[in-house]
């Protein structure tokens, strides 16, 4: 994220509530037209984040930059950014038109301009013919599109989004994300978009913010964040993923063998330079990157990663099967399989096997955080 | 409701209702007709002479006048103070809110009658108030606080402010944080945010509290007729001489007719009022 200077900078800013931390040193930047993802359990302080950006909570410390201009002490009405609630939040005792009127009569524009930004702005969301209507005789997903279009129509330097799509039904909320995604392109606003839904993270993000009790745990575009977790939370936070505890026993320029703890069996990892022989470590191998393959025809040597299994549980869900496997040493994998393939029964025996890239491989060594979850 | 279930919970309240509201009112409608002769009692008859002394008489007409004014100046000041009270006990995060809350609410727990005594030591002429603003030299003279419009408002305003406050605290806590919220972040300054969004959202509050006041103070008895003395009348403290002084009954009932009308007058109005806000609310 270099070259142009941040939209939106936020940097060591805290919030504490009582004794309860809610936002911890937290850093990060946002590029002009950027769609970043604050992404979390409840609780874990990107609600809190947001609202400070906004002006809505006072930092304990810490600053934030909009575009050059150090906004931490400025009164919300002056920030100038829009803002989106999971409650919609629209005024009832208002028209739709009125509604998205709001901001613009604040900042003084007059009766001749206000008229046509209002109804090009309604016709983006595609609201055109209901700006008479009240907001309760419109529907969850024409709610939210009307506060999409109060928040946007002042031009607003970054949008701010608090879990938006969180109160409508699952159907409603595909459409709405690839509503606000072409939206944001179309517009090129910078938007910052709080949710504890992965996959909507996932979906929407040029970048996701992982956190988790007030800290940034990684910050990286999609496929960073899920393929290459910096830390076991995001590892366990962004799909499921089998943790293994083991020691590093060989680190070499090809390819990095990791000793499993209690059972002779070692994995075969990429290679990992900052790691050393005797270094205890996380290995963490997704459920999809495992697969099933038949037992081989005579008994050879088993080639990397691949291990005898028995099957002991099978559920099917629709795009994939999920499988627990049991392997020699007793240690049990989940293992997400397509679901176009033909199930293996409980108790059937298999191998399973993964690549080398697949694998994982995070510092650690706290007991009582391997194993299946 | 469908197939009228439901209907049945109603009936104990509509018996009710019906025997100590609708059928005493009923039977004053041909005993405000009848003709009461001076030493000889109700007799039989028809005249009119009670409505139209009502309307005519300037005597009765300043009485009407008087309770009208009284009704909307309480209503105006308990409103007046009892907003930012009310708006104060539903926002604040303090952990005294409820104790603030039965504070409030404590003066009704007191009998009437105290209350109203307790305003006379305070209202009289050589009372607690006249004696503060002779001690700070504010007046030369003590100024007349009881048995005219000044003491009345004064003490109604304090017996009334707890139903306003009350009211009002469950109208302000209704309105959504998130709504002022936007507006603030939309542009919206915090008095731009109290008057355009604040404020019209609690207007339903404000509108049944409005109401409950005007109609406690217009029918208000006890307060009227121990602040007001026996010369300054209002159209309840007339209604209950008529009644058990004069024992011209068929006058007290077109008197009370009247207010009763008055009162079913302004609470269809309100619910008009309501209906019309609240289709937009």
């Amino acid at each position: 994220m270099s070259g142009a200077a941040p939209a939106l900078r936020v940097r060591r800013l805290r919030k504490s509530f009582g004794a309860v931390v809610a936002v911890d040193e937290v850093s990060l930047d946002a590029a002009p037209g950027e769609f970043l993802s604050l992404l979390g359990p409840s609780g874990c302080g990107k609600s809190t984040l947001l609202r400070m950006i906004a002006g809505l909570v006072e930092p304990d410390g810490g600053e934030i930059v909009l575009a050059g201009e150090d906004i931490t002490r400025v009164a919300v009405h002056r920030r100038n950014l829009g803002l989106v609630f999971q409650s919609y939040a629209l005024f009832p005792h208002m028209t739709v038109f009125e509604n998205v009127a709001f901001g613009l009569r604040r900042r003084g524009v007059g009766e001749p301009g206000l008229g046509p930004r209002v109804e090009r702005m309604l016709e983006l969301v595609r609201l055109g013919p209901l700006g008479a209507r009240y907001p309760r005789e419109l529907s969850g997903g024409q709610q939210q599109r009307v506060a999409l279009a109060r928040a946007l129509v002042t031009e607003p330097r970054v949008l701010l989004l608090d879990e938006p799509l969180s109160n409508l039904d699952a159907l409603l909320r595909d459409e709405m994300r690839v509503e606000l995604k072409r939206l944001q392109e179309r517009l090129g606003t910078t938007m910052i978009f709080v949710t504890h839904d992965q996959a909507e993270a996932l979906i929407l993000s040029d970048r996701v913010v992982v956190m988790e009790r007030g800290r940034v745990e990684q910050i990286g575009r999609p496929e960073e964040v899920y393929r290459r977790p910096a830390t076991p939370f995001v590892a366990r936070f962004l799909g499921r993923a089998n943790f293994l505890a083991g020691t590093v026993a060989e680190s070499e320029a090809g390819r990095t063998v990791v000793a499993l703890d209690g059972g002779g069996l070692s994995i075969v990892a990429g290679p990992r330079p900052g790691l050393a022989p005797g270094q205890p470590v996380h290995v963490v191998i997704r459920q999809e990157s495992i697969r099933l393959e038949p037992p081989p025809a005579e008994a050879g040597p088993a080639g990397p990663n691949q291990f005898a299994a028995t099957i002991v549980f099978h559920a099917f869900a629709g795009q994939a099967h999920h499988y627990v496997v049991q392997l020699a040493d007793g240690r049990e994998l989940e293992v997400a399989a397509p679901g176009a393939a033909v199930p293996l029964a409980r108790g059937a025996r298999t191998f399973v096997a993964w690549r080398p890239d697949d694998v994982t491989l995070l510092p650690g060594g706290a007991p009582g955080s391997g194993g299946p979850r | 409701m469908r197939h009228g279930s439901g209907w049945w919970l109603l009936a104990p309240a509509l018996l009710l209702l019906l025997l100590t509201f609708v059928l005493p009112i009923a039977m004053m409608v041909p005993m405000s007709f009848r003709p009461y002769v001076p030493l000889v009692g109700i007799t039989d008859g028809f005249t009119a002479r009670y409505y139209t002394r009502l309307l005519t008489d300037s005597y009765y007409l300043e009485i009407i006048g008087r309770t009208l004014a009284l009704g909307f100046t309480v209503t105006l000041s308990t409103l007046t103070i009892g907003y930012p009270v009310a708006f104060f006990l539903a926002r604040t995060p303090s952990r005294w809110r409820n104790w603030l809350t039965i504070l409030v609410v404590f003066p009704l727990m007191l009998n009437l009658v105290v209350r109203t005594f307790g305003w006379i030591a305070l209202l009289a002429q050589n009372g607690l108030v006249n004696q503060a603003l002779h001690a700070l030299g504010i007046v030369e003279s003590p100024v007349k606080l009881l048995f005219n419009f000044a003491g009345l408002l004064i003490a109604m305003t304090h017996i009334f402010l707890p139903f306003m406050v009350l009211v009002l605290i469950g109208a302000i806590q209704n309105i959504p944080r998130d709504v002022e919220d936007a507006a603030r972040v939309l542009g919206a300054s915090w008095g731009s945010t109290f008057c355009r969004v604040t404020l019209p959202l609690s207007a339903p509050g404000i509108l049944s509290g409005s109401v409950l006041v005007f109609v406690l103070s217009i029918s208000a008895l006890v307060t009227p007729r121990l602040l007001g003395g026996p010369t300054y009348q209002v159209m309840s403290t007339l209604i209950y001489d008529e009644f058990l002084q004069r024992l011209n009954w068929p006058a007290g009932s077109a008197q009370a007719l009247l207010l009763t009308l008055m009162v079913l007058a302004l609470v269809y109005l309100s619910g008009r009022l309501a209906r019309r806000t609240g289709a937009r609310a």
